[in-house]
Order: C-alpha cells, then structure tokens, then sequence
C-alpha cells in the first residue's frame, strides 16, 4: 500500500537531485531547469499532503505555485537572451561584473 | 490505486530528472523535463488532484517547456559551450550537498515510523471543487496572480527592447539624475 511516506520520499530525492543540479551546474540554463525540478518536488508534497490530510489547500498552493513559476521563468529566460547578446556565453562564471 | 503505478511513474520521475542534470546537450535537458512534468501530472492524477494535474501538463509542458525550447534553439548554442559546462570545480562540493540531504531525508522518514495511508473520505480535487474555492476563499490571492504575470509582462518587454541600461553608461545615468 502505497502512503504517505513514500510520496514524501519521492519528493526528497527529486529535491535532491535539483540541488545537485543547481551546484554543479554553470551554464545558467540548466539552473533554471533544475529550479523547476526543485518546484515540481514541492508541488509533489504538496498535493500529497493536500491528498493525505484530505484538505484542499495545498492543491491550491501548487495552482499559484505554477502560475508563479511561469512569469520567473518568462523572466529569467529573457534575462538569459540578454546575457547571451551581452557576453556570447551562458555560464554562469562569466557574470563577474559585481566581482570585487 | 494500484501501487504498480506509483512505482513507474516514480521510476520514470527519478531518472528523467537526472537526464535532465546529466544530459550534455541542453536539447536533451529540456526534453527530459518535459518527461519529468508528464510522470509529475500522472502522480498527481493518482493523488486524485485532477485539476492541478491538468494545469500543470497545459502550462508546463505545453507553454514554459516550449518556451526554454524556444530559447535553447534561439541561442543555437554550440555543443562545446556545454561540454565545458560539466567540468564545474565545485562538482564534488554540490554531491556532498545532495547526498547528505538524501541521508537526512532517509533519517527523517526512518524515524516517522508507521506510514500514514489514503483516508478512506477522498479529497478530489475537480475543477468544481478547486474552481469553488479559488473564487470563494482564494479570491484575492487569485487576483494578485494576474496582477504579478501583467508585471511579469511589463518586466519581458522593458528587457526585450533594450530600454535598461544594464551595465556602463554610468555617466548618462549621472546627467540624467542631475539634470531631469
């Protein structure tokens, strides 16, 4: 029988994952892509415990969480363009501007 | 409920997400995310969160994922920036972090003991219900979301046209403040 643990956990080791993505990564795409995972993770337990605790909002929670991850990555992918116009790359060692 | 499902998609959740940090071509990343999103839906369509479920495959798979896609092949990246991408000297260090977060995590759900199971009153998250609430309960967070994509909208295009000096100029900035 499948509970609540095991959904818990499923989520754990997708955060995990996207942690691991954004550490190690330095191309400033594959940031952002691993941000989404660390997004879907949370929205996982989420409806999980919306699902467990038979309350509905935690499915609520994720509606505006995926709203709101639509207009950061609406942004954060124009940023990108602009970086790349700017210096040719999209590492993310490249932005040394505020480097002292 | 079968728990044959819920095992799949988990399996096909846990190994598309590491395609998605492990692929070399940023292609391939995109597109392991969009598998990623897919399972994601069918857990929630387990968890009998139908609306959510849907709302995420139509805006996540249908309009950010093809959005990044629109980017990746806008960019037309060559495969040697992102061959370079994967030799980070601070890879180990990210593992590290992974790995003690997944040993934690083991702690944790090792000491919950006895694992809660489905309550037999199942929450159905259909559009009536979530659609009920939303406009009831939720209505002002709801508003203030429009509100936030409409400055997300203006955000887009001030980028888009160039109007932001982001770096240099410091001198028209200067004058402009100095004289108006």
């Amino acid at each position: 029988m499948i509970g609540l643990t095991h959904y818990l956990l499923l989520s754990g080791i997708l955060f995990s994952i996207g942690t691991v993505g954004i550490t190690t990564s330095r191309s400033v795409l594959k940031i952002l892509l691993s941000l989404e995972i660390l997004l879907a993770a949370s929205n996982l337990s989420f409806v999980a415990f919306s699902r467990f605790n038979g309350d509905y909002a935690g499915q609520l929670i994720v509606f505006f969480v995926i709203l709101v991850a639509a207009a950061e990555v609406a942004i954060g992918l124009a940023i990108i363009v602009l970086m790349y116009r700017r210096l040719a790359t999209i590492q993310a060692d490249e932005l040394k501007d505020l480097k002292w | 409920m079968s728990p044959f499902f819920f095992y799949l998609f988990a399996a096909i959740l846990i190994l598309a997400s590491l395609a998605v940090i492990l692929a070399r071509n940023p292609l391939y990343s995109v597109l392991s995310l969009v598998v990623v999103i897919f399972s994601l839906a069918s857990l929630f369509m387990l968890l009998e969160a139908f609306f959510v479920g849907m709302v995420l495959l139509l805006v996540y798979a249908g309009a950010v994922l093809v959005f990044f896609l629109f980017v990746v092949m806008c960019l037309n990246l060559n495969a040697q920036a992102f061959t370079s991408v994967q030799q980070s000297r601070f890879r180990w260090l990210g593992g590290l972090i992974g790995l003690t977060f997944l040993l934690e995590l083991f702690w944790v759900v090792k000491g919950l003991g006895e694992t809660q199971v489905m309550a037999a009153s199942s929450v159905r998250g259909t559009i009536e219900v979530i659609g009920k609430i939303l406009f009831t309960d939720y209505l002002l967070p709801f508003e203030l979301t429009s509100f936030l994509l409409l400055i997300a909208v203006f955000g887009i295009v001030a980028l888009a046209k160039g109007s932001l000096k982001i770096v240099g100029d410091v001198e028209e900035v200067q004058q402009r403040r100095e004289n108006p």
